[in-house]
């Protein structure tokens, strides 16, 4: 008893952050779109402790506790962005071009107001990604859009990329030093070449051990052993090519193989020219994440990015997802991403799964995010007509079992019984 | 390095009598209030402090119908060193002593005392992880009452730089652990607890870090800067860290001044700083005074000028209470010195006489 008081008296002086608790919530769906090819029409979707208790078909009791009821015409899994940029300078370490043991993470604000932008468009888990300033920049965290305000308590996984970039980026403010180098960016790499050579330099000295004093080392090594997985962000055709080659120079030359660090995964990201070369991806069964669509047609990198490019990957059998970079641009919305794909001919299921479980699965979080399912955490996302269509809004996101995020007609009232 | 305290008696004149004051009213810094309160001071010391205080036959008294008060303690600035407080050759310079820059004759710290302010905190800029150490002096004569005072960290993007490392977080991150492995000097005392540091901060997200690092570190001191630190009052109470706002002016919005009141309800220790000698010395004042304003207690607004600002310098065995055997650091004030149309009448700095109205000290009154 005299424990039980004084347990009392310490709660009354520390009383617990303001951070609301996951409740149990009933989501009641004319479709319950679920990212597995199970389908529901009219359906609910029973969250409890911040988890997916049940996807069933059904009414249900309408009038049990209404206050827990939500009322939608669709709900889908929590969208997942595996492209995000950190837009933020001070997010990579340019006084090196390789710096693998960075962790972005460091650099990222709770409070940006970004996160919240992601939110409203049903994006839940994100992958953030360092500035494409160095050519391997440091490791990537994913995380959620919404929790408590500090990132490692919304972090899914840590240290889950090693993030790196091919082309024109890492090069781009690199130059010759003319006369007496006045700062560190008279140092290569200031060409393409320059780029792949760091690479190159990278993973070669790592397998044969000639950078034991790096920093940089046991994560290079963890990387061409296939335990992180490298992000490569390459837009055209060329650095798609260099990037694919260089893996499998890596799978083949025997210093990589008697050293055991020759079995790198890629993916590459912003692989804007895909399209160019499916056949070469499916081969190397590399997945990629396409850029947002870009509205003149050219990207970053000058590299075209045709309407049926996710067709063109779909149809040769490589896994793709989508992104939007993390852009403030409406038009950039990860949902419009997926319609913009639907625009070019692939199918709602396919879109679907490529902002849900494609990205989950190529950041290793499959088994928490990216699909309604029992036991997965409970991020769904509301919308009020068919998802991914221009004239559908984000009703409300719920992260964790939290509702994170109530739009418009949520406050209004006509969408979400209260 | 130990934390060198120069502990030299205080420049009362040798062979001088002591001083009794009378005032209407004492803030003591402690928490009390005396009505008709008495203050003995001999030797640069305070002898004592009541309302019902022997003064000694030979002391010469001084009446005043206004408050008397300790002198306030700004907790960041450059006065005296203009120009000397930063040093961005390097990403880190521990070991630079900012103490060592310093004129303490620089008519920078004139305006500084004639606001009442008898001791201020001269600070490192933020240059990349560490500009050096901070010192504490009096705005008299030049005395050194601590040096070094702290640490300072540089958490704030202000320490990033576009041609030297570190340009970016995490590479300040891991320039930080790696100064933190130095077997000596003085973040060897740091690290074990013999001098404080000093975080600069600026925006909420810095804060976090600075915890984080403080907590894995253990290390003890204040984070400065970051008007917001309010909004994290929970995580900064629980790291043990204290608070020093940075300038508040007239425009500080009413979200910074409501952040304010909750490290005061919540059990946070917090001062000023002042950028002086760039902003004027008034200004300490006025940032207390905004506070009050929105709801802060007048007397926690107090101890944050004066008993919480020496905590948080290391100093509060010498300075920032009129307590027996502190220094004589004291102020005689007109009025409520929260109310900002009152003035600083009489300063004494270990029981000296600060010359009041510039040099010729004329435009005010001045006592001996």
């Amino acid at each position: 008893m005299t424990f039980l008081l004084v347990a009392l008296a310490a709660l009354a002086v520390a009383p617990l952050p303001q951070d609301p608790e996951p409740r149990a919530w009933t989501i009641q769906a004319e479709r319950v779109y679920t990212s597995t090819g199970r389908n529901l029409e009219k359906g609910l979707v029973v969250v409890s402790a911040g988890k997916i208790s049940a996807v069933t078909p059904g009414a249900g009791d309408e009038d049990e506790r209404p206050r827990d009821r939500l009322k939608v015409y669709a709900v889908t899994a929590g969208l997942v962005d595996a492209g995000v940029r950190v837009t933020n300078w001070s997010s990579v370490e340019q006084s090196k071009e390789v710096t693998p043991q960075l962790r972005v993470s460091d650099a990222l604000d709770p409070f940006a107001l970004d996160w919240e932008r992601q939110l409203r468009s049903g994006v839940t888990t994100v992958l953030a990604s360092p500035i494409d300033r160095n050519v391997i920049g440091g490791l990537s965290v994913v995380l959620k859009t919404a929790g408590p305000e500090s990132i490692a308590a919304r972090t899914l996984k840590a240290d889950a990329v090693l993030r790196g970039s091919m082309g024109s980026d890492p090069s781009a403010g690199n130059h010759a030093a003319s006369g007496r180098p006045t700062d560190f960016y008279s140092r290569r790499p200031t060409t393409r070449m320059g780029v792949e050579w760091e690479w190159r330099n990278a993973f070669f000295t790592t397998a044969l051990g000639q950078n034991e004093q790096d920093p940089g080392r046991a994560t290079l090594v963890a990387a061409l052993q296939g335990k992180i997985p490298v992000f490569v962000q390459a837009w055209t055709t060329q650095d798609i090519r260099t990037a694919v080659f260089l893996r499998e120079e890596v799978q083949a030359r025997p210093e990589f193989a008697s050293a055991g660090m020759n079995t790198p995964r890629f993916v590459i990201d912003a692989a804007a020219e895909a399209w160019k070369e499916p056949q070469l991806l499916a081969r190397s069964q590399t997945p990629v994440i396409l850029p947002p669509f870009p509205a003149g047609g050219r990207t970053r990198d000058n590299a075209l990015m045709a309407w049926n490019v996710a067709k063109i990957l779909k149809d040769s059998g490589v896994p793709f997802a989508l992104s939007s970079h993390g852009s403030s641009d409406v038009a950039d919305r990860l949902a419009m991403q997926a319609g913009y794909a639907m625009a070019g001919g692939i199918t709602f299921e396919d879109a679907l799964a490529a902002v849900t479980s494609t990205p989950a699965k190529l950041l290793g979080v499959d088994s928490r995010v990216g699909s309604l399912e029992v036991g997965k955490d409970a991020d769904l996302v509301l919308w009020s007509g068919e998802p991914f269509q221009p004239g559908t809004r984000v009703v409300a996101t719920i992260v964790d079992g939290v509702l994170r995020y109530e739009g418009w007609d949520a406050v209004q009232g006509a969408a979400i019984a209260r | 390095m130990l934390p060198i305290l120069l502990a030299f008696a205080a420049a009362t004149i040798p062979g001088q009598s002591p001083l009794a004051i009378r005032a209407k009213t004492v803030w003591t810094g402690g928490g009390r209030v005396l009505e008709n309160g008495v203050v003995v001071v001999d030797d640069g010391r305070i002898q004592s402090v009541g309302t019902d205080v022997a003064i000694p036959e030979d002391a010469e008294v001084l009446e005043h119908d206004g408050v008397l008060t300790a002198g306030m303690i700004a907790l960041h600035g450059a006065a005296g060193a203009v120009g000397e407080t930063r040093d961005g050759t390097r990403p880190a310079l521990p070991e630079a002593r900012v103490g060592l820059a310093l004129d303490g004759r620089s008519r920078d710290f004139e305006e500084l005392r004639e606001a009442g302010i008898t001791s201020i905190l001269v600070t490192p800029d933020p240059s990349g992880i560490t500009g050096g150490t901070t010192a504490l002096v009096k705005t008299l004569d030049g005395q050194v009452v601590r040096d070094p005072a702290h640490l300072s960290l540089v958490f704030s993007s202000e320490g990033l730089s576009g041609n030297r490392e570190p340009t970016s977080r995490p590479g300040a991150l891991a320039l930080l652990n790696a100064l933190f492995a130095e077997p000596r000097g003085v973040v060897a005392d740091a690290r074990a607890g013999r001098i404080g540091c000093l975080f600069e901060v600026r925006e909420r997200e810095d804060i976090g870090r600075a915890i984080a690092f403080a907590r894995e570190k253990k290390l003890r001191g204040a984070l400065h800067g970051a008007g917001l630190s309010g909004e994290l009052s929970e995580p900064i109470r629980d790291s043990g860290l204290a608070v020093i706002l940075p300038v508040l002016g007239v425009g500080a919005p009413q979200r910074v001044l409501d952040a304010v009141a909750r490290l005061a309800k919540d059990g946070v220790a917090f001062g000023f700083g002042l950028d002086a000698p760039w902003v004027h010395a008034d200004s300490l004042r006025l940032s207390a005074a905004l506070c009050v304003r929105a709801g802060l207690d007048r007397q926690a607004a107090w101890r944050g000028l004066t008993a919480d600002a020496a905590k948080i310098a290391g100093v509060d065995d010498r300075l920032g209470r009129i307590e027996r055997g502190l220094d004589a650091d004291l102020v005689l004030w007109s009025g409520d010195p929260l109310d900002l149309s009152s003035s600083a009448r009489t300063v004494l700095v270990g029981g000296k006489s600060v010359p009041m109205g510039g040099p010729a000290g004329t435009a005010k009154e001045s006592h001996r």
